[in-house]
């Protein structure tokens, strides 16, 4: 009678406690009460509240964003964005709009990406808060907790360099470091001296509020500060966006056109 | 087949085409698109029936790329629609429309006269009718 070989059961069974062990540390490991996310828990999809042309019905007004202060220029950016503006009025009215940011299918950077014109997705984890724009699958993260560095120090970008802190149950954002081609909310002209400060709080357990403000010293006569507003969605599973096909097109007069498909590329 | 129809004024304000009246000044306005849209004569509509060449389900725009019968044969329009994430909404799918299908879309035509424009509204081979899912009265916001 062959005897059972007990080398490679032995193996086997080492190798199953091992994983078992591994499986029971990475259990616990993803226990909530291990984890760290500070007093609230942004996570889950956000879309802008109230909907845009009356969707998701009527909003509750007390859950509204705050009005906006006034964006004041200083007058050597004030008069450019004020001529600009005036362009695009009339090259609308001409039916040959003059480039705006969104035909280079560039990503819209900060503070703009929070502006959510497509849902933004929050992820909190333990020092970290990372938000994803499904528009131009956007990506900042948030470092809770570390310094922030010095204005110069930080590679300028689309996102810029954010750090937060909690105070109470808001989270406290500041961000430095956006390139001075990311045109602002409104298109705000901004300087490498921009620093964008945001207060992210629960207003409702499924009511987001983001108060931001802008300060410049370089171009701004004073913090502009407004709030986006974001109601959770359930159940949503956020859309792949790449600019893939982009039809709109800006000819060496900065005017837009739409390529129309060639006869032979169909 | 191509005509046109008038009467398509967007003589409402943007405040009240966005359904954001209520707010009151000093609100910032949901980007709902961070470019013009007028290319497009949004005053003016037409109805083209066609056979489709192309159904593109891609960002930033979802298109449509239509044979249309005329007079000297055919003409190809490329149609331009929302986002994928807006047409999805309104209750499309990426494969509702196929190559071959034949669809009646109505357009706000392109203003430099070229054949093609913006999606209003689809009638699909199936009968169903979708919406471009965009504010009335074609009226936008350029942010």
């Amino acid at each position: 009678m062959p005897m059972p070989r007990l080398g490679p059961m032995l193996g086997a069974a080492i190798a199953a406690a091992v994983l078992l062990g591994t499986a029971a540390q990475a259990a616990d490991a993803e226990k909530p009460a291990r984890r760290d996310l500070g007093p609230v828990d942004f996570t889950g999809d956000w879309q802008r509240y109230p909907g845009i042309g009356g969707r998701g019905g009527p909003p509750d007004p007390a859950a509204l964003p705050p009005p906006a202060t006034k964006m004041v220029l200083r007058p050597k950016y004030q008069g450019p964005y004020d001529a600009r503006r005036a362009r695009e009025r009339e090259s609308d009215a001409k039916g040959e709009p003059i480039a705006a940011s969104g035909v280079d299918c560039l990503p819209y950077g900060m503070p703009e990406m929070m502006s959510a014109i497509y849902p933004l997705e929050i992820l909190q984890t333990p020092g970290q808060v990372t938000i994803i724009a499904e528009a131009f699958s956007q990506v900042r993260r948030i470092y809770i907790g570390k310094p922030q560095a010095k204005i110069g120090d930080v590679a300028p970008g689309y996102y810029g360099h954010s750090v937060a802190h909690w105070e109470g149950s808001t989270l406290v954002v500041d961000t430095i470091g956006v390139k001075e081609s990311v045109l602002g909310h409104s298109e705000m002209p901004h300087s490498d001296q921009m620093r964008i400060t945001e207060r992210l709080r629960l207003v409702r357990p499924d009511i987001l509020h983001d108060q931001i403000t802008v300060e410049d010293p370089v171009t701004l006569e004073q913090p502009w500060t407004f709030t986006f507003a974001y109601k959770r969605m359930r159940d949503y599973e956020m859309l792949e966006y790449v600019c893939e096909n982009n039809h709109e097109y800006i000819d060496d007069q900065g005017v837009t056109h739409l390529r129309l498909q060639d006869q032979d590329n169909k | 087949m191509a005509r046109n129809s008038r009467g398509h004024a967007p003589s409402v304000s943007l405040a009240a085409a966005l359904g954001l009246g209520i707010l009151g000044a000093g609100v910032a306005l949901p980007a709902s698109a961070h470019h013009s849209f007028a290319l497009f004569d949004h005053q003016n509509r037409v109805t083209v029936t066609g056979t489709v060449l192309k159904f593109e389900w891609t960002n930033p725009h979802v298109f449509i790329q239509l044979e249309v019968p005329d007079a000297s044969g055919s003409k190809h329009y490329t149609v331009e629609c929302a986002s994928p994430n807006v047409l999805t909404r309104v209750g499309w799918k990426f494969n509702d429309v196929k190559q071959g299908d034949k669809v009646t879309l109505l357009i706000n035509p392109l203003r430099n006269g070229q054949p093609g424009g913006m999606l209003e509204k689809a009638t699909l081979s199936d009968g169903r009718e979708l919406s471009d899912g965009n504010p009335p009265a074609g009226v936008f916001p350029r942010s």
